[in-house]
């Protein structure tokens, strides 16, 4: 019999792994991550520029702030990360000639004026719109521009500037002995991290219901059912299938990290390097996630995550194939599964906005629940929300969980598996729990 | 050797079987009948182990049914058990390895057998590219691939043309004589006549006709005449123990209700021209609908 579900396994994991939708599924992923990823040079490569140089025609009616101007802007495009490239030129001609030859340009015209209420003002002019991240640029180093001219204009000297200018040193005290001041760093980073790291996973959950749905569907709706069943027993069948589908997305998620690696890979060799916006911003997300402690950290954190994923699949496939096997068309599976992805997309939220529950006694419930642990209990262990004994027990209750699952489970699919009546799918199902027969 | 001794399944409430026994001997042909919802399909899935019976018990060659036994027997269902995204030969692996096979046991099989059918150009097709009658084939190749020692064929003939039905009676005539043990379900009752030694009808999972197909044909009180010639309709029916007269074609048709009448007909005609006068067993599709129909009138 071992030898029969080794089969089906091996069977059905070559068939998912053959069909052509997992081929051009994963075509599209590769593209997709690589695409993402290095999207600055693939629009490069297809004739766009970033690098366009940028021109601006600053015409200073003050006659001193164009050089408190230029030096803001170049500082605060390198500060800002923002790889603007700028053609800038202090302008003579009258307004008109300037607006005249900027027509049908990306070029912006700036004009300095005094003021009587603000020192100075200024004029933003443009022949079209221009993007809102070069607008934000310009507006503050407008205004940088402004302030430091308003403090020379009030004559105070270098020192004193520089003291009105420096950002306010503050004193980060946190009176909880259990946290620390980089947690809270992190917790803002996570923020941004987070959701990209488990958005994979709530679609292969969602991979994985559909998949064992629409297999034992088909073996069901083609009468196979009664073939194979009457070769191996419906337990062995079941496992089959809930093996080699985990097995499959377990598969799925590697190769994803793999097109991942592969992405950066083409990005450091073929990319812009050092000086491109997304790498900068991995190292500088790294950088923090080390100052604060956090990759010491992942010794454990990676292992609890992957064996509660581990244990939220399964858990996610043995309901599906469930309530799979009381279904007699793929009509009526996807009516019955709606609420198994409801669930998976309340923990996707819950995991998402985990850090705006802070302190929660229910989030930290719900972090015990099977169907959400698997989502939610990473994200809060991660932002330190609750600590290993909260994710430990989160795992207890999913495998006491998975393990009430096959034990009554088994009782409804080998009821369901050769049942093709669509009258009362719920006193079926209560009847096979109640049954002796496993 | 299939043994069904007293076997009995509840539905809930609903009795499907009741106290079924039969044997089925190496090498035999059994026809199980009955009108739909009599309970042939259950008792197949029993005897497949599909089901599990509330009594009695169902032995193959003396052992109990279970998954150490299933895989020498094999089964065609009554509706198309193929999955159609399959070729021909990924599906006949597939069963086949379910059977215990291994592949290159079940690849020079296959080869044979779709020779046997004339089918080999359709080896790696699609099986939803091909016709009824040749996913039919595909099945039974399905269900034989094994060398099966007990063979369940539920309504193997719906939907064949008659060169198919033809190429599939001559495939389980050559099981028959390897020594299969083969049950046989269909509504198509000149199948049955002409397959089966011994049968069995149930209504209502009743046994209420079991034996060898010449006794109960022999036993069957009600025979019928078929006459050629210029007859008087109406004299023939005045005689007692007549039941009806039809025209069939060139010939008259009388149903009598016992052996007795037959003289008293023939006396009757006997001043007529006539020029045929034969007394034949009642059809068993008579039989079945006389006997099916009186389980429903009690």
């Amino acid at each position: 019999m071992m030898n029969k579900f080794w089969f089906l396994t091996g069977f059905s994991l070559k068939k998912k792994l053959k069909s052509k939708w997992f081929i051009i599924v994963n075509i599209i992923l590769l593209i997709a991550i690589i695409g993402v990823i290095n999207i600055d040079n693939m629009i490069k490569a297809f004739g766009g520029d970033f690098s366009n140089t940028n021109e601006i025609y600053v015409l200073d009616k003050t006659g001193y702030s164009y050089d408190t101007f230029e030096k803001n802007l170049t500082t605060l495009n390198q500060t800002l990360e923002m790889e603007y490239t700028f053609d800038i030129k202090e302008e003579n001609r009258n307004q008109k000639e300037i607006e005249e030859e900027m027509k049908n340009t990306d070029a912006v015209l700036i004009i300095l004026e005094n003021s009587d209420i603000g020192y100075i003002k200024a004029s933003i002019i443009s022949d079209s719109y221009i993007d809102s991240m070069y607008y934000q640029l310009l507006y503050q180093t407008l205004s940088s521009t402004k302030n430091e001219i308003a403090l020379s204009l009030t004559n105070i000297n270098p020192t004193e500037l520089a003291k009105l200018t420096s950002n306010i040193e503050v004193d980060r005290v946190l009176l909880n002995d259990t946290k620390n001041t980089e947690e809270e760093n992190m917790e803002m980073i996570m923020g941004t991290v987070f959701p990209t790291v488990i958005l994979p996973f709530f679609i292969l959950i969602i991979f994985l219901v559909q998949m064992i749905g629409a297999e034992i569907n088909e073996e069901k709706q083609t009468r196979s059912m009664e073939v194979i069943i009457s070769n191996v027993s419906p337990k062995v069948h079941f496992f089959s299938k809930v093996i080699a589908s985990n097995l499959f997305v377990l598969l799925q998620g590697f190769l994803l990290i793999v097109y991942a690696i592969l992405a950066l890979v083409i990005r450091s060799h073929f990319g812009t390097g050092s000086t491109s916006n997304i790498t900068s911003q991995i190292s500088s997300i790294w950088n923090s996630l080390v100052a604060s402690g956090f990759t010491d950290k992942l010794i454990y954190i990676i292992p609890l995550a992957l064996i509660l994923i581990i244990l939220s699949f399964l858990a996610y496939s043995l309901v599906a194939g469930i309530l799979a096997s009381m279904t007699v068309s793929m009509e009526d599976y996807q009516q019955i599964q709606t609420p198994i992805i409801m669930i998976c997309l309340l923990g996707y939220y819950l995991s998402i906005m985990a850090g705006m529950f802070n302190g929660s006694i229910l989030i930290k419930i719900l972090s015990y629940v099977p169907f959400l642990s698997g989502l939610l209990s990473p994200a809060l262990l991660v932002i330190g929300q609750i600590g290993i004994t909260d994710v430990i027990i989160s795992i207890l209750v999913l495998i006491f969980f998975n393990f009430i699952l096959i034990r009554y489970g088994l009782k409804i699919y080998k009821v369901g598996i050769l049942n093709y009546s669509t009258d009362k799918m719920w006193s079926k199902l209560i009847k096979a729990v109640k049954s002796k027969e496993v | 050797m299939l043994k069904v001794e007293h076997i009995t399944k509840y539905y809930g409430k609903n009795l499907a079987v009741d106290d079924l026994s039969f044997t089925v001997k190496s090498g035999e042909i059994f026809g199980l009948l009955g009108s739909n919802g009599a309970g042939k399909t259950t008792t197949f899935r029993m005897i497949m182990g599909l089901l599990d019976s509330n009594q009695g018990t169902i032995l193959l060659d003396g052992k109990k049914i279970d998954y150490s036994v299933t895989d020498q027997i094999g089964f065609v269902t009554e509706e198309r058990s193929l999955m159609t995204k399959m070729t021909v030969k990924e599906q006949i692996i597939y069963y086949g390895r379910l059977k215990g096979l291994t592949e290159e046991e079940i690849q020079k099989k296959l080869d044979i057998w779709l020779e046997k059918f004339k089918i080999t150009e359709y080896k790696d097709r699609k099986i939803k590219e091909l016709s009824k009658g040749n996913q039919q084939k595909v099945q039974f190749i399905a269900a034989v691939i094994n060398n099966p020692k007990l063979l369940i064929l539920d309504e193997p003939f719906t939907g064949l043309d008659p060169i198919n039905v033809e190429q599939l009676k001559q495939a389980i005539y050559e099981l028959q004589k390897k020594g299969c043990s083969i049950i046989f379900s269909s509504h198509q009752m000149e199948h049955i006549e002409q397959f089966c030694e011994k049968l069995l009808i149930l209504v209502k999972g009743k046994t209420v006709l079991e034996g060898y197909l010449k006794d109960i044909k022999e036993n069957y009180q009600k025979k019928n005449i078929k006459i050629r010639g210029d007859i008087n309709k109406d004299e023939i029916l005045t005689i007692p123990g007549v039941i009806s007269i039809n025209k069939k074609v060139d010939d008259y048709e009388v149903k009598i209700e016992n052996s007795k009448v037959v003289e008293k007909v023939f006396q009757k005609i006997s001043h007529h021209n006539i020029t045929k006068f034969v007394v034949e067993e009642a059809s068993l599709n008579e039989i079945f609908i006389a006997k099916v129909g009186e389980s429903y009138d009690e």
